[in-house]
């Protein structure tokens, strides 16, 4: 077997997640010795798009009918398509749940009118998942350098590996840090998806839930926790919508409101 | 003969843009930078939300200026709050601003600039023709990562910058170990400035501009600032910001696009450098002085030189910045009030960059962010016309490396506002 033929490509977003595997400083050349690179515009001129691709990996949220094509293109041509990021496992902050206004409004409001900018036109930000099949996550706003050199070390034997399912709160207990929920600051460690460390609360910062959600069967219970604590269904919403991708932060408004209708009706 | 170049993606350059040329009757028609990177609408993300989710969110606007952003946000923030912050925060707020100049030039100046001047396609294929460069760049570039793991919590998008302080202060120990590094490190940004010698500089493209950059009140060169000043003479406030941008929507691109009394200007190191070249003190101020010609002021291509000398600069403070960071008095500063407006000014590796900020009852209710690339996309259009046109003669397939070179040099955050040269002979 050769080495396995590699993508790294990004889509709209801040280029954060190829930032961070540039910046393996250390292992940027076993990287590239490892496996053959055959696209990575943001490192390198030289590629080559008309093979086929063992491993693609994709940053970014699909933002425009350009981003779809090229999204499509990569997926045709990849045995396995892994998301890296935020943006590409959950949309980004542009896919931001902001109630009820349709996207486009806000839209017309940055650019004057709907059809400002001809050269392609614009799709509401939503995450490769919404279009694609998508065979491996690596979520993190960005995905931090340790997770990814494992991943792409089990990939390059051809094992596709899941994400943990478990909440920063887990991380953060195991760092023995004081926790900020119980000093009365919103943390969102209980409903984002552990992974990097518990970094924030670790330095005395409520997590901002930037590696996304977890599911929902697991965040209902800590869900409730924040209620009790006495933040506003609102305030929690609206942080939790930040990172919480569109579909999640809707799911949570809801099942906050129900609750709170149901507790009122006792 | 009518020709189209199109270079598509433009490689190394952060985010997506293309450069789209067309050619008609043997004459450049018409050149577009092309921003095909999706909108991301941030201006509108942050309405309704507390001001420290909007520093949060707006850190997000870019991986490898995230800090420049974030500056940007907690100071308009900080303004409308009315918090003036303590000096150890301001201290260490420098500091973090001279990792992310040392991480976002030397990944610019050795990894995406240089291979091109050389001939290769990246820096890996650099690499056995200059070992010592190659890795030197990738050492400094490592330290600048390390000095934002340091102080702002990780490489890209750390939390630690707060409104009204940090969440952690790094130890002494840290300190005196980023100090020491430092110090180590000067002599191979030496070795990568003088590498310059051996390039090349193309002057088929040159045409005089306007340099904008900040203008820091207390005399020295800096990345901060509340007054802005343009190189043909003239300055402005923070607050009026727009009589320098004046931001609008152009067909082709998603990035807005900006002017100066209706002609296009840069921003970045070398308008850094040119308008505050009086202020360089050490061996920064004696690189350029060595270096330095009157092309620099006509060819976009220095601004990869002037980045190379900003990271010795950088360096060079940063002994004295840590020795006062360790004696200043830390305090966590509260708002005095929940209603009021602010613009913060900082520079960004690539340039001037704007965020203004209204919060109404301790909320964002207005936005608006004024990018470095935005500035430099006008500018950009007008060095690729002039090289297209010098370059006429020329096959297609060799008119696009040197087209791409020059939007490369701006380095261009793209992912804020753009990859790609399209020559089009019809
Ligand atoms: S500080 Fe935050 S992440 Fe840590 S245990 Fe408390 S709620 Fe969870
Ligand atoms: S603690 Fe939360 S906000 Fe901080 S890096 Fe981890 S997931 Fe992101």
């Amino acid at each position: 077997m050769g080495k396995p033929k590699v993508g790294i490509y990004g889509l709209t977003g801040c280029a954060g997640d190829q930032l961070n595997i540039i910046n393996c400083e250390d292992e940027l050349l076993k990287i590239f010795d490892i496996f053959e690179i055959e696209s990575f515009v943001m490192a390198s001129r030289a590629k080559n798009e008309n093979v086929e691709l063992d491993v693609a990996f994709v940053e970014g949220s699909v933002s425009t009918e350009k981003d779809l094509e090229h999204l499509m293109e990569i997926r045709k041509k990849s045995k396995i398509l892994v998301a890296i990021g935020h943006c590409a496992v959950f949309g980004g902050v542009q896919s931001m749940f902001m109630g009820k206004e349709p996207w486009i409004e806000r839209y017309k409001k940055v650019y004057g009118k709907e059809n400002a900018v001809t050269l392609t036109p614009p799709l509401e930000p939503k995450p490769l998942a919404a279009y694609v099949k998508v065979d491996a996550v690596l979520p993190g706003c960005p995905i931090e350098k340790e997770p990814f050199l494992k991943l792409a070390g089990k990939l390059a034997h051809g094992i596709v590996p899941k994400v943990p399912d478990f909440p920063v709160c887990a991380e953060c207990k195991w760092k023995e840090n004081e926790c900020l929920l119980l000093k009365g600051q919103l943390c969102l460690g209980p409903l984002t998806n552990s992974g990097c460390g518990a970094i924030c609360p670790s330095m005395n910062i409520p997590c901002i839930g930037c590696w996304g959600p977890i599911a929902k069967e697991n965040w209902e219970s800590e869900a409730l926790l924040l209620l009790e604590k006495g933040y506003k269904p609102d305030e929690i919403v609206k942080r939790f919508a930040i990172f919480g991708g569109t579909e999640r932060a809707e799911l949570l408004k809801n099942f906050l409101e129900s609750h709170q209708k149901q507790e009122s009706g006792k | 003969m009518n020709r189209e170049i199109f270079i598509e993606p433009v490689a190394r350059v952060e985010g997506h843009g293309g450069i789209e040329v067309i050619i008609e009757n043997d004459r450049v028609k018409e050149v577009k930078v092309d921003i095909f990177e999706g909108p991301r609408l941030f201006e509108q993300l942050v309405i309704g939300k507390k001001p420290e989710e909007s520093v949060s969110i707006t850190s997000r606007i870019c991986a490898i200026c995230f800090a420049s952003h974030r500056l940007a946000d907690i100071y308009a923030l900080e303004k409308a709050l009315g918090i003036k912050p303590s000096p150890k925060t301001k201290l260490l707020r420098k500091l973090v601003h001279y990792g992310e100049m040392i991480e976002s030039h030397s990944l610019h100046y050795y990894l995406l600039a240089l291979p091109d001047y050389f001939g290769y396609p990246d820096a890996i294929s650099m690499i056995n023709r200059f070992p010592d460069e190659v890795m030197g760049g990738l050492e400094l570039k490592k330290f600048g990562n390390f000095v934002m793991e340091t102080a702002a919590g990780r490489r890209i998008h750390g939390e630690n910058m707060r409104i009204g302080g940090f969440g952690r202060i790094p130890t002494d120990e840290e300190l005196d170990t980023l100090k020491m590094k430092a110090l180590q490190l000067i002599p191979t940004i030496e070795r990568g400035i003088q590498l310059w010698d051996q390039v090349e500089v193309p002057d088929y493209l040159e045409e005089e501009t306007i340099f904008v950059s900040v203008w820091p009140e207390d005399g020295s060169y800096g990345f901060e600032a509340d007054t802005i000043y343009v190189s043909t003479g003239e300055t402005y406030p923070a607050d009026e910001y727009k009589k320098v941008s004046n931001e609008r929507v152009v067909q082709h691109s998603f990035a807005k696009r900006c002017r100066y009394k209706g002609k296009p200007y840069t921003v970045g190191a070398l308008a850094r450098i040119l308008n505050m070249a009086d202020r360089l003190d050490g061996l920064a101020a004696d690189y350029f002085k060595k270096l330095y010609n009157e092309r620099w002021h006509r060819n976009p291509h220095y601004n990869n030189i002037a980045q190379a000398i900003e990271i010795l600069f950088c360096l060079e403070k940063m002994p004295d910045l840590i020795d006062a960071i360790k004696e200043a008095k830390y305090e966590f500063v509260e708002p005095t009030r929940l209603t009021g407006s602010g613009t913060g000014l900082v520079e960004a590796p690539r340039g001037l960059l704007i965020h203004h900020s209204e919060v109404k009852d301790g909320l964002v209710s207005y936005a608006d962010y004024v990018i470095p690339t935005t500035q430099n996309l006008d500018d950009m259009e007008k060095y690729i016309r002039n090289a297209a046109e010098s370059l006429l003669k020329q096959k297609v397939s060799e008119m696009e490396l040197p087209l791409e070179m020059i939007m490369r040099a701006y380095d261009p955050c793209i992912s804020c506002s753009v990859h790609l040269v399209k020559v089009i002979r019809k």
